[in-house]
Order: structure tokens, then C-alpha cells, then sequence
């Protein structure tokens, strides 16, 4: 770990959970850890789900993100990082989700991938990775951030569990078999147009090759993927702010999952 | 000479010089009509040349790129025979100032398009075939930097194109959410989708019968329409293979090759000394 204290990571930690928990975006933590230091803000980040599961939350998976290479050159940065999905962040297709419980949500289609075993190798290959996953579903995620406007390096989001906020499962399953996942078209439609398009080719070459870094990587921090674990593995297209209103994503042969975002608790605060 | 006239000259010139030149919109506003009025007499002269039209592209069909480019309306452009490259074969790249490419849908039409009444545009009947395609666009104004105005008058940036093979539009089926790859030298370079294209490319009929009765454009039975982007142009590299790939309905290809003529035979490329005008 670089020169980040333990006093500065649990500093940053308290910073991000009093804006989680105040609904007020606060500034950048890389006022305290520094702008490169991704094992200090990884540290953060366990912090903050270690302060989660004292509070009794459960962990369902994980999320990668930064896998479009064109985000990762945004970031300075070569490869993508990665947050924990904890249970009051899963919603089911056409749920509603209170658009209150975000600061400044934004919303990608994704696949999710769920396993059947586990994935504890720190050389997991994507054939491994393919053999493992029970099924696919298409997913959106909402992402957020804690950070006022958005204003993140790279340390700041993987901090901040990797800017995760929410998300949105299918209820259609589907094995992998005769599914190419680097040739899935993606629409992500707002009252009928699209607002974000792309492909299983944009995460990373293909979806399955995300989750193969994800789970050599956290294998090799001694959390490995296990079976039942959710995986978010990664945009299929641009993200694009969240409003009120049914965001809609069709991923070509695998199906479709809709975000429904309501703003009831905020007219029910200004009633 | 009409103002018109004028600027079809000066842009004919940009693109056989691969010259770029400065806006015509910088100081007044042309106009629309006059526009395309400059983009007619701009393909009249590529014709006096011994070019044939092969049919029209749309520009601005994705709404990203709409917004990107501070425009709010797809335009319309025209395709000549020599602007085609045949598909597996070569484009110089110095006939072009700064060209780019992008992964494109293609239909060939089955009826006269502008004549086409609500039934005839139905698909089934208004589709001959629909290919993969690839297409260069090349502004010739400088730094590639240009009002609406401008690049309706610059024929929307048009400079080449390819199509692969067609297909049935019923082999092929919807075409509202395909998988589109745009590769570099065999690698990605550009990942989408199909919506990205009007929402659903089929939608290119309607916009194309509105804007060539808008704005005298003829849309023959066999005659191409290149529906629009899918993904974001990227530039054209100075050498080696371009590929576009349409999950379930095929792929088309170029080289990009110093010497080479539109058709892939071997030529001393475009003669930069050959405009007295």
C-alpha cells in the first residue's frame, strides 16, 4: 500500500457513508488517499461494506466496471475495477425504484452473469468462467456517486464501491450455451428512443472475458467469486442520466429488463 | 454564376484537390434551400464528368451524433458510381482531406421511393435487399468543422462507400437491435448497435421519401439508400483492412491502400494536378 494512513482511509470511508447516509454529495476523497493509490481505495471500499454487513446487509455479487476502453483512457487507467452488490441494491424487471434513494444516478444496460460454483483461482480462465455460470440475465445498472458532480479519479470511484447504486435484474433466464455475448445489440430506450446503443463487444471484447479478470483479480485479493454471486460485468453502451420513467434495455437474443424510476418519496417530502 | 453554383465549384474543387477549404457558413447564413441547391449542382458536374448516381445516404440518424454536431434533422447526400468500393477491395486514402469511416446498413430499393405512396413504403415492398456496409465520409471543409447548411451543400460529407453482400429483407429479418462491429486491422475499434441508426434503420425509408420530396432528390427502384451510422466515425487508418461486421447479416471489407482506384486496380491514384475551374 502507498502513503495513505489509517487514519486518512477511515477518514474517506466516513466522508462517503455521511453522503450516502445524509442524501449530500460530498467532495473527492482523493483529498485524503491520493489520486493513484487503488490499494488504499480498495481498502476504503471494504471499510464501507464491513460497515455495511455490521448493519446486517448480505452480499450478492459483485459489479465490474470501466471496461470500455474508452472510459478506462478517461480514467488514465489500463484495466477495470470493481464493486460489491449488497441486497438492497437488487430490483426485479419493473419494479419501482424510488429515484430518492440516489444522488446522481445514471443508468447502462449490462449482462449479468450468475454462478453455479465457484470461481477461486487467481488464473480463472474464461473457459472456466463459461462452465460456472449457471445463467445470464439481462440487467441495468444504476450506477452513482457520492463524489459531487461526478468529479472522480480513479481512486474516488473504487472508493466509493465503484460508483454503484442499484441494480435491475430480468426474470428470464437463459443458459450461456449458444449465446455469443460479444455479439449481443443493445438498445437502451427512454419513452420509445433509444439513449444508449452498443454491444457485448464493447465490455472488455465480450462480457465473459470481464468477468474472467474480476474473478482472478478478487481471487487473488482472497475474496473469490462463489457460487449463487451475482456478477455485473460491465456497459454495453454510454451511460446516460436517470429520470423518471421506464428506462427499457433489449439485449438482442438474451431479452429485456425495464428500470422504472418513480419520484413519489420526493412529492411526497413536498406535499 | 449563382451563390449556388459558386459553392458547388469550390467544393468540387476541396474534393478533387483533397484540399480543404474554409466554411461557407462562416459569415452569412446560406440557408437550406440554398444548400441543396449547391449539393445538386455539385453532383450535376460529377455527372457532366461521366459519374452515374447510385442512390443516396442519410447523415444524422443517431441522436447522439445529431446532438454532437448541434443539428437537429437527418440530412440527405448523394452516392455516384465512382464513390463505390467494391467490397474485399482498396481506397487511397489521398483521395480524401481527413477521411473517417463507419458501419453502415444499406437497402437497395424495390420501388421509386418518392413517388411511393404509405403502402408502397412498407418494407416487404420498398426493400429490394438490405447489406452490410461501410461508408468514408471525408468533409472538405477544414478541420471537419461545419454548419447544417454546410455539409448538406458539401454532399453530407459523402466520399466513399462499400456494401457486402445483400440479403433478403426477410432472410435477413429485424434489423432493430443487431450487434455491429467496426474493426481496424482485425481489431475493434468501434462496438454498437443497429437502434443507434433512427431507432430502427427501416425508419430510414420514411425519413429518406420526406427529404428527397423536401428537397428534389430522385430515389429510383436500384438505387441504394445507406440508412446511417451505427457506431461513431472513427478515422481512417492510413493503411490496412477496414471490416464491418452485422451479427446475422454479414460482414463487408476494404483496404486502405496508397495507389489504389475506388474498384481495387492497381492506378496511380487521383490526379491532385487535373481542375481548371
Amino acid at each position: 500500500m502507498g502513503d495513505a494512513t489509517a487514519a486518512a482511509l477511515h477518514a474517506a470511508e466516513e466522508r462517503l457513508h455521511a453522503a450516502a447516509r445524509d442524501g449530500l454529495a460530498c467532495s473527492p476523497v482523493r483529498e485524503l488517499i491520493g489520486e493513484t493509490d487503488q490499494d488504499a481505495a480498495y481498502a476504503v471500499q471494504s471499510l464501507g461494506i464491513a460497515r455495511r454487513l455490521a448493519e446486517g446487509r448480505r452480499i450478492v455479487g459483485r459489479k465490474i466496471g470501466l471496461t470500455s476502453p474508452a472510459v478506462q483512457a478517461q480514467f488514465g487507467v489500463f484495466t477495470p475495477d470493481y464493486g460489491v452488490l449488497l441486497d438492497d441494491m437488487v430490483f426485479a424487471d419493473r419494479e419501482p425504484i424510488d429515484l430518492g434513494r440516489f444522488l446522481q444516478p445514471r443508468v447502462e444496460a449490462e449482462v449479468a452473469f450468475v454462478l453455479g460454483r465457484d470461481l477461486d483461482s487467481p488464473t480463472t480462465h474464461v473457459a472456466e468462467v463459461l462452465a460456472a455460470t449457471e445463467f445470464v440475465l439481462p440487467a441495468i445498472e444504476v450506477v452513482d456517486s457520492r463524489i459531487a458532480g461526478w468529479d472522480i479519479r480513479i481512486t474516488d470511484t473504487i472508493a466509493d464501491n465503484a460508483s454503484s447504486g442499484a441494480i435491475v435484474l430480468g426474470t428470464a433466464p437463459r443458459r450461456i450455451e449458444g449465446l455469443d455475448l460479444a455479439e449481443l445489440g443493445m438498445r437502451l430506450d427512454h419513452e420509445g428512443e433509444p439513449v444508449s446503443t452498443g454491444s457485448g463487444a464493447a465490455c472488455l471484447g465480450s462480457p465473459v472475458i470481464a468477468v474472467a479478470w474480476l474473478a482472478r483479480e478478487v481471487a487473488r485479493h482472497g475474496r473469490p467469486l462463489r457460487a449463487g454471486e451475482i456478477v455485473l460485468s460491465g456497459a454495453l453502451g454510454p451511460m446516460v442520466a436517470a429520470s423518471a420513467g421506464v428506462f427499457h434495455a433489449r439485449l438482442d437474443g438474451l431479452g429485456e429488463v425495464r428500470a422504472d424510476f418513480t419520484t413519489t418519496a420526493l412529492e411526497g417530502a413536498a406535499a | 454564376m449563382t451563390a449556388a453554383a459558386a459553392f458547388a465549384a469550390a467544393l468540387d474543387r476541396a474534393q478533387r484537390t483533397a484540399s480543404p477549404i474554409a466554411r461557407l457558413d462562416a459569415g452569412e447564413v446560406i440557408g437550406l434551400g440554398t444548400a441543396y441547391a449547391a449539393q445538386h449542382a455539385l453532383v450535376a458536374r460529377r455527372v457532366a464528368r461521366g459519374e452515374r448516381v447510385t442512390g443516396v445516404k442519410l447523415g444524422f440518424t443517431s441522436r447522439a451524433k445529431a446532438a454532437q454536431m448541434g443539428v437537429d434533422d437527418v440530412i440527405i447526400g448523394t452516392l455516384t458510381d465512382a464513390m463505390r468500393i467494391e467490397d474485399g477491395g482498396a481506397f487511397d486514402p489521398r483521395a480524401a482531406i481527413h477521411p473517417r469511416v463507419e458501419p453502415e446498413v444499406a437497402y437497395l430499393l424495390g420501388v421509386d421511393l418518392v413517388d411511393a405512396s404509405d403502402d408502397e413504403l412498407d418494407p416487404a415492398t420498398a426493400i429490394a435487399a438490405v447489406a452490410p456496409a461501410l461508408e468514408v465520409i471525408d468533409s472538405r471543409y477544414r478541420d471537419f468543422r461545419f454548419s447544417l447548411d454546410d455539409v448538406v451543400a458539401d454532399n453530407a460529407s459523402a466520399a466513399a462507400y462499400a456494401i457486402g453482400p445483400w440479403s433478403s429483407p426477410t432472410a435477413a429479418g429485424p434489423l432493430d437491435n443487431r450487434a455491429v462491429r467496426l474493426e481496424l486491422g482485425g481489431r475493434l475499434a468501434q462496438a454498437g448497435s443497429t437502434a443507434a441508426i433512427l431507432g430502427d434503420p427501416v425508419r430510414a425509408l420514411a425519413a429518406a421519401r420526406r427529404l428527397a420530396r423536401e428537397h428534389g432528390f430522385a430515389l429510383r427502384a436500384g438505387t441504394v439508400l445507406l440508412a446511417g451510422a451505427a457506431t461513431a466515425a472513427v478515422p481512417l487508418p492510413a493503411d490496412g483492412l477496414v471490416e464491418a461486421t452485422i451479427a446475422g447479416l454479414g460482414r463487408v471489407s476494404f483496404r486502405v491502400e496508397r495507389g489504389a482506384t475506388a474498384d481495387g486496380s492497381p492506378d496511380g491514384g487521383p490526379d491532385k494536378q487535373e481542375d481548371a475551374s
